[in-house]
C-alpha cells in the first residue's frame, strides 16, 4: 500500500503549493475583485429612513393578519391523482439510439424525476447521466413556443395553423414542380412513424429520407456487414466475459449501450464469488472512465491498433492452441506473419510480458473472452477485431443490437443530396429535430446549400445553428409530452407516452407529419393512429387472449411489450474480405482523436446546465471541453494546463485550450464533440470548441482520427475550471502520512483469494464522547468500489432530487459548486501511465459528526435514526461546520445560486415547475450536504405508519442508489443483522475513509480488488 | 453645564426611552400574537359554504369531502365533482348552489382563500396523524360549530412540538395507543 497516491499532476509536482492550498479555506480565485466602489452607494441618512420606513410598514402589517394565498382544488379531480401522492408512468427515452426504458415520476401532474423502468430488458432500471438530466429540457424555458417565419433575416411569430398551411403549401408546390422533398432526421426507430413516413413517401413520391446518427460511426458498421455479409450489427455481452480487451473503446461511458454494459461488466466484479472475477486489459490513447476501470491499462498512440491486432492474431494463430478451425488458417499466417511481437513492444515501448500474458489469458478463454473496437477506430481495426473474436470462438458472446426500422443513411448519400440542392432539384428540406449544420461533415456545404433551397422547416425544440439556416420553424413537442413507440428490431416493442399536457401547445412532429398525409391537422391524430397501428401490426404478436384494449394498457402500463419470436441465427463470417485489406504498421505522428462527449449525447443536451456542471470524470473539468496532452509531449511543447494552441490540418484551423492529462499516449491530442455549438441558447451558446470543423466526410467516413496535424502555441490563456482539487481531504497534519490514510484501499485478486489482503482497519479507538446507543432503525450506506465505475449517474440523479442549484463556471472556478456527491479521482503510480482509483464522496452522516460540535446555532445535529441533520431555517451560515468537516462535503449557498446563475435562468416560470416539492429549496447564506435523501425515508416511514406496520430498511432507496447502473451503492438499516448493509458493513473488505479521526462515519467502502497479478502491482 | 446635561441624558432621558421602547414591544407583540400567528383569521370564500351545516347538522364525515386525509399529506379541498354528488339533486335553488353549480358547468376551479398555513420548509403529513386515531378538531378546533371557518390554534413549531412532546396530556382518550411524536429536527424539516 506503500504507493504515491495523488489526485493531480500539479499535486505529483508541487506538492507544498498544493498543501497551502488544502489549508486555506477558500480558493485563490475568490479573494479577487472584492472592490468596495462597486457597493451601493446609499448613505447613511437613506439607511436609516428606508429602516424607519420598513419598521412603520411591519407594524403595520402585523395589525392585520396575512393574506395565506389560495387552495384551487380541481373542478372534476382525475382519477388516481391525489395531491401530495407521486404517480409513476412507464415511457420512452429518446435521447439516443438505446431507447431505454423510463418510469417518469409526476405529482400533481407534473413529471418530477425520471428513473430506469426495471422491467424494461433494454436498460434493466437503470438510466444514464443525461436522461436523468432531460427532464430540464422539458422545463426549458427557451423551448420554442410559436412557429417563427424568417424574414429576411428577422423571426416573426406566426400561429400555428398559418405555418401547417405553409408547409403544406411548400410540399405541393415542390410536388408540382417535380422538385425533390428532403427529410433529414434521426435514424427512425418508431414503427409507426416509419409507417407515415413511407406513406408520405407515397403520397409525394418525389420524397426522400435521410437520416444520420453522429454517434455511430461509419467504419465499425462497415465493417461488420463486410464480415457478417447480410447479418444484423450486434453488441457484446460483457456479462459473459472471462477476459475483455478493450481497445480504444469508451463501452462503460458512452459507446453502445452503456448503461447495460456497467450492469453486465459488474456482475463480473463480485467480491462474493471472486472466481467468477473478469480481467480487463485496456488499450487506449485518451484516459477514459473505461480505461480507469480496466486492471491493466496500456496507453497506445491511435495509429498502432491494426499493429496490435496484426501481433496478437499472429500470435494466437500460431500458438497451436485455438479450439475453433473455421477458417483458412495457412492465409491468415502469411498475411500476419509482418507483425512480430517483439518489435511491436520494442516500438510501443510496452513490456513484453504483458502482451504474452494477454495472448495466454485470450488463448485460455477462448469462446468466453470479448475483444471490442472504440468508435473512433478505423476499419480495419475494426475488421480485425471481428477477426479475432471469430477466431477465439467468442460468438456466442454478442448480443442483439437495436436496429432503426428506416436505417441510417451514408455519408455519399448527403453528399448527393448536397450535389442536387446545388443543381436546384430540391425543393424543400424538412428537419425532424436533428443538428445537420452543425453535425454534417463542413466539405458538404450545407451552410451555403440550406440557404439555396427556398423553403427549409425545421422541426425543433430549441434552438440550435441549423434554425439559423431554416426558412420557417416550427416547434415540436418534448418526449415527455409525446406519443410513441420504438422497436428494436428484434423483439422490444417499447411505449412513449405523455405525462404532461405540451406547455406551450405544441404538436409533436409525428403528429405533423401524418396531418400532412392527411392534408389537414387534427388533434390527438398520432395517438389514435398510434393506438390503430398497434391493433394491426403489433397486437397480433402477443398470441394473448385478451382483447386489444387490455392488451394497449398492460404495454401501456409496463411501458414495454416482448415479442416471443426471438430467433438466434449463427453468426456466418466472411474470411475473404480480411484477405483483401491493406494492414499497415501505423505511422506515429501527430494525431487528435475525437471522442464522443460522456453527458452531452451527440451535442443536443448542450443547454442543459445540470450536466454542463458534472465534472469530467476523469479531469473533473466542467463547462468546457479542451485538448488533452499527456505530460511529456506538453513540455515538449513548452505548454502547461490552459495555453491556447491552434490545431492546422489540411490547411484549416481550430484554436483549443489544452489540459494536461495523466495517461494519454504519446503525440496523441484528444478532444470530445458536441461542444462549441452558436446559438443554442443562454446556456450552451458558445461553451467549449467546436473540433467538427477539422473534419470532413473523408476522415468522418474513416474513424474519427485525424494525424498529421500541427499545433501552434498561441501566447493566450483560456480558463478551464477544473474541479480535481477542490475539496481535497486535508492531508498536512500527518505531513507524509498520508500513504496510511487509507483513503484509497486496493488489493489484488489473487492476494484476496489467498487470504493475505486485509484491509487497514483501527480495532482500539477511544473517544471522549460518551457513547449513544441506537435502539431502532440506523441508516448507512456502503459504496462498493469493485462496482462504482464513475458514470456520474448519481451525481445528477441528486441534483434532480434534492433541488440542487447549479451555480456556473465563474463559481465554480471559486471552488463553490454545489453537488452533495462527488467522485473523488486519484491517481497512483507514474504520470505516464497511472492506475487510477474512483471514490464516490458524499456525505458520511458520523455518529460522532465533527460539524455538529461547532455549530452556534444547533442547525446540524443528530437524529435517533443516525441521520446528520441539516436544519436549513435555523442556519445562520457561519460555515464553521464545512471548516471541520474532515471529508469537505458541505456545500454553502454563498448566493441565492438560482438568482445568480445566468440572471435568474432558474427563476424564470417553467423552471420553478422542475423543483422537487419535497424538498425545501435553499436560499443564500444556508449550508447544505447530503441528507440520506431524508424525504424518501420520511415518505416510507410515512407509509409503514399509515399502514400500521414497522419500517424496513430495506424500503427506503436514496436517489443515487436507485440511478446507480452498477448496483455500487447500497443502502438501509444496519442495526437490521439480516440487512445486506449490515452484511457489508461487517465484509473483511470493509473500510471507513479516515478511520483514525474516530468520528464512527456511516458509509462503509468495499476495497477495490484488481485482478492483476502481484507482481504487477505498481 | 456639560456634565448635569449628560447626568440628566444618562440618568433620566435613556431609561424612560428604554422604557417607553420596551413597553411598545412588548405591547405589540401580545396585541398582534393572534394576527401574526393567524388565530382567529377567517377570510371572506368565493362560496358561503358552512362546516356547521353539513358536518355540525347533518354529520357528513369529514373524510367524505377531504380525501386525501387518510392517504397523504394532504388532506385536499374538495374538488367541485364531490359537491356535486349531492346538489346536482340538493337544494338545486340557492343562490349559492348556483354559484356552485356555475364553476363546475364553467369547468372552472373554485378559488378557495386558504386559512391554515405551515411554513414552507415543515413538512407536515396529514394521514400519519388521522390514521392515529387524532381528531381533526385537535388541530382545527369545533369545525362543525363554524358557519364560516377560521384558525383556532397557533400552527407554530412550538404548537407542534407542545403535543409531540405531551401526547398523553394533550390527547388524553388516545393515552393507551399513542407515544409522544418524534421531535427531532428531520423529522419535519427536510
Amino acid at each position: 500500500m506503500d504507493k504515491k497516491i495523488w489526485k493531480s499532476l500539479d499535486e505529483l509536482k508541487f506538492p507544498v503549493k498544493s498543501q497551502i492550498n488544502k489549508q486555506i479555506e477558500f480558493q485563490d480565485s475568490v479573494k479577487e475583485e472584492f472592490d468596495p466602489n462597486q457597493l451601493t452607494g446609499i448613505s447613511r441618512r437613506k439607511f436609516l429612513a428606508i429602516s424607519a420606513a420598513s419598521f412603520a410598514l411591519t407594524t403595520v402589517a402585523c395589525t392585520n393578519y396575512r393574506d395565506k394565498g389560495e387552495i384551487v382544488p380541481y373542478n372534476q379531480k382525475p382519477e388516481n391523482v391525489l395531491p401530495g401522492k407521486s404517480n409513476f408512468y412507464a415511457s420512452t427515452c429518446t435521447g439516443c439510439s438505446n431507447h431505454c426504458g423510463i418510469l417518469i415520476k409526476t405529482r400533481e401532474g407534473r413529471p418530477i424525476k425520471v428513473d430506469g423502468n426495471p422491467d424494461h430488458p433494454v436498460n434493466k432500471g437503470k438510466i444514464c447521466a443525461t436522461a436523468q438530466a432531460s427532464i430540464l429540457n422539458l422545463f426549458n424555458p427557451e423551448r420554442y413556443k410559436k412557429p417563427l417565419k424568417n424574414n429576411n433575416g428577422k423571426w416573426e411569430e406566426i400561429e400555428f395553423l398559418a405555418a401547417f398551411s405553409s408547409l403544406l403549401g411548400a410540399i405541393n408546390k415542390a410536388a408540382t414542380e417535380g422538385k425533390e422533398i428532403a427529410i433529414i432526421s434521426k435514424p427512425i426507430f418508431s414503427p409507426s412513424f416509419a409507417k407515415i413516413l413511407n406513406d408520405f413517401k407515397t403520397k409525394f413520391p418525389n420524397t426522400k429520407i435521410y437520416t444520420y446518427d453522429f454517434l455511430e460511426p461509419y467504419p465499425k458498421q462497415r465493417a461488420w456487414m463486410d464480415f457478417y455479409p447480410n447479418q444484423n450489427p450486434k453488441d457484446l455481452d460483457f456479462s459473459k466475459a472471462k477476459i475483455i480487451v478493450s481497445l480504444e473503446s469508451n463501452f462503460l461511458a458512452n459507446e453502445g449501450n452503456f448503461v447495460r454494459n456497467i450492469s453486465d461488466f459488474v456482475k463480473n466484479r463480485d467480491v462474493n464469488s471472486p472466481q467468477n472475477f473478469s480481467r480487463f486489459y485496456s488499450f487506449e490513447s485518451d484516459l477514459t472512465l473505461t480505461g480507469a476501470n480496466a486492471d491493466y491499462r496500456i496507453p497506445l498512440h491511435p495509429s498502432q491498433y491494426t499493429y496490435l491486432l496484426g501481433t496478437l492474431i499472429n500470435e494466437i494463430i500460431n500458438s497451436n492452441k485455438l479450439l475453433v478451425n473455421n477458417f483458412p488458417l495457412e492465409q491468415l499466417r502469411s498475411k500476419f506473419s509482418i507483425f512480430k511481437l517483439n518489435e511491436f513492444v520494442k516500438e510501443n515501448n510496452i513490456e513484453l510480458k504483458l502482451i504474452k500474458r494477454l495472448v495466454d489469458d485470450l488463448l485460455a478463454n477462448q469462446g468466453s473472452s470479448i475483444i471490442i473496437a472504440g468508435d473512433s477506430l478505423n476499419y480495419e481495426a475494426h475488421l480485425l477485431t471481428y477477426l479475432l473474436n471469430e477466431i477465439l470462438g467468442n460468438s456466442a458472446n454478442y448480443r442483439p443490437k437495436a436496429l432503426p426500422v428506416l436505417s441510417k443513411s451514408s455519408l455519399e448519400e448527403f453528399s448527393i443530396l448536397s450535389n442536387s440542392i446545388q443543381n436546384g432539384t430540391v425543393g424543400l428540406i424538412i428537419n425532424l429535430d436533428c443538428n445537420p449544420i452543425y453535425h454534417l461533415p463542413k466539405d458538404l456545404g450545407f451552410q451555403n446549400n440550406f440557404k439555396k433551397v427556398s423553403d427549409v422547416f425545421s422541426f425543433l425544440e430549441s434552438e440550435n445553428e441549423t434554425a439559423h439556416y431554416s426558412t420557417t420553424i416550427i416547434p415540436i413537442s418534448h418526449n415527455f409530452e409525446s406519443w410513441g413507440d420504438y422497436y428494436d428490431g428484434i423483439a422490444v416493442y417499447s411505449l412513449a407516452q405523455p405525462v404532461i399536457e405540451p406547455l406551450y401547445g405544441t404538436y409533436q412532429k409525428e403528429s405533423i407529419i401524418l396531418a400532412l398525409v392527411e392534408g389537414k391537422m387534427r388533434n390527438d391524430n398520432y395517438h389514435k393512429y398510434l393506438k390503430e397501428f398497434w391493433e394491426k401490426e403489433i397486437f397480433s404478436k402477443a398470441n394473448t387472449g385478451v382483447t386489444f384494449e387490455q392488451f394497449w394498457f398492460s404495454v401501456l402500463h409496463n411501458g414495454v411489450f416482448v415479442s416471443s419470436t426471438t430467433k438466434t441465427e449463427k453468426l456466418v463470417p466472411d474470411f475473404s474480405k480480411v484477405q483483401n485489406i491493406n494492414i499497415s504498421k501505423g505511422q506515429k505522428s501527430w494525431t487528435m482523436v475525437l471522442k464522443k462527449p460522456y453527458f452531452l449525447a451527440d451535442g443536443r443536451f448542450i443547454n442543459n446546465p445540470w450536466l454542463l456542471e458534472i465534472p469530467h470524470p476523469i479531469t473533473k473539468v466542467t463547462w468546457d471541453n479542451y485538448l488533452a496532452i499527456s505530460e511529456k509531449d506538453a513540455n515538449a511543447l513548452k505548454l502547461i494546463s490552459g495555453d491556447l494552441v491552434e490545431i492546422v490540418y489540411n490547411g484549416k484551423k481550430f484554436e483549443v485550450p489544452i489540459f494536461i492529462v495523466p495517461g494519454i499516449a504519446e503525440k496523441t491530442l484528444t478532444i470530445e464533440a458536441g461542444f462549441g455549438q452558436n446559438n443554442v441558447g443562454t446556456i450552451g451558446s458558445n461553451v467549449g470548441f467546436n473540433p467538427l470543423v477539422l473534419f470532413t466526410k473523408k476522415e468522418l467516413e474513416t474513424g474519427y482520427v485525424l494525424s498529421n496535424i500541427s499545433i501552434n502555441k498561441l501566447d493566450r490563456k483560456y480558463k478551464l475550471a477544473s474541479t480535481v482539487e477542490h475539496h481535497s481531504l486535508n492531508d498536512t497534519f500527518v505531513k507524509d502520512l498520508h500513504k496510511s490514510r487509507h483513503i484509497i484501499q486496493e488489493g489484488t485478486l489473487e492476494s484476496y483469494k489467498n487470504g493475505k489482503f486485509q484491509v487497514h482497519r483501527i480495532k482500539e479507538k477511544m473517544s471522549i464522547i460518551p457513547e449513544i446507543k441506537y435502539t431502532g432503525i440506523k441508516w448507512a450506506m456502503v459504496i462498493d468500489l469493485n462496482k462504482c465505475v464513475g458514470c456520474g449517474a448519481c451525481i445528477t440523479a441528486c441534483n434532480v432530487e434534492n433541488n440542487v442549484p447549479v451555480v456556473g463556471k465563474d463559481q465554480v472556478i471559486r471552488g463553490r459548486e454545489m453537488q452533495w456527491i462527488r467522485i473523488d479521482t486519484y491517481f497512483s503510480g507514474s504520470p505516464e501511465n497511472p492506475e487510477i482509483s474512483l471514490q464516490p464522496m458524499l456525505c458520511q452522516h458520523c455518529d460522532d459528526a465533527p460539524c455538529e460540535n461547532v455549530c452556534p446555532v444547533v442547525a446540524t445535529n443528530h437524529s435517533p435514526d443516525g441521520l446528520n441533520q441539516m436544519v436549513y431555517n435555523r442556519c445562520v451560515g457561519t460555515r464553521y461546520c464545512s471548516n471541520n468537516c474532515p471529508y469537505k462535503v458541505r456545500r454553502f449557498n454563498f448566493f441565492d445560486f438560482r438568482n445568480h446563475f445566468a440572471n435568474g435562468f432558474f427563476y424564470q416560470d417553467s423552471l420553478k415547475l422542475l423543483n422537487n416539492p419535497e424538498v425545501t429549496v435553499r436560499s443564500r447564506g444556508v449550508m447544505e450536504k447530503c441528507t440520506f435523501c431524508i424525504q424518501r425515508i420520511t415518505d416510507a416511514r410515512h407509509t409503514a405508519l399509515a399502514e400500521g406496520r414497522e419500517l424496513k430498511g430495506s424500503e427506503v432507496k436514496t436517489a443515487c442508489q436507485e440511478a446507480c447502473p452498477a448496483n455500487a451503492i447500497i443502502f438501509g438499516d444496519m442495526n437490521d443483522k439480516n440487512s445486506e448493509v449490515s452484511y457489508w458493513r461487517n465484509h473483511q473488505l470493509g473500510y471507513f475513509v479516515l478511520e483514525e479521526l474516530n468520528i464512527k462515519p456511516n458509509v462503509t467502502y468495499i476495497a477495490k480488488l484488481r485482478n492483476k497479478l502481484q507482481e504487477d502491482k505498481a | 453645564m456639560l456634565k448635569s446635561q449628560l447626568d440628566y441624558l444618562l440618568k433620566v432621558r435613556l431609561p424612560i426611552t428604554a422604557f417607553v421602547v420596551a413597553v411598545a414591544y412588548f405591547v405589540t407583540f401580545f396585541i398582534s400574537r393572534p394576527e401574526r400567528d393567524s388565530v382567529g383569521y377567517a377570510p371572506e370564500q368565493p362560496i358561503n359554504f358552512s362546516h356547521k351545516l353539513h358536518s355540525g347538522n347533518m354529520q357528513i364525515d369529514c373524510k367524505y369531502c377531504h380525501i386525501g386525509v387518510e392517504k397523504g399529506r394532504f388532506a385536499t379541498i374538495p374538488s367541485t365533482d364531490i359537491c356535486m354528488n349531492c346538489h346536482t339533486i340538493a337544494r338545486k335553488d340557492r343562490p349559492e348552489i348556483l354559484k356552485l353549480a356555475q364553476f363546475f358547468a364553467d369547468e372552472k376551479p373554485l378559488r378557495w382563500k386558504r386559512i391554515h398555513r405551515l411554513a414552507d420548509f415543515a413538512y407536515f403529513n396529514h394521514a400519519v396523524h388521522v390514521n392515529k386515531g387524532i381528531d381533526c378538531k385537535h388541530c382545527h378546533g369545533e369545525i362543525d360549530k363554524m358557519d364560516k371557518v377560521q384558525q383556532v390554534q397557533r400552527f407554530t413549531m412550538g404548537a407542534c412540538l407542545d403535543c409531540h412532546r405531551n401526547a398523553h396530556q394533550r390527547l388524553p382518550e388516545l393515552k393507551d395507543k399513542i407515544n409522544n411524536g418524534p421531535d427531532f429536527c428531520g423529522a419535519c424539516h427536510r
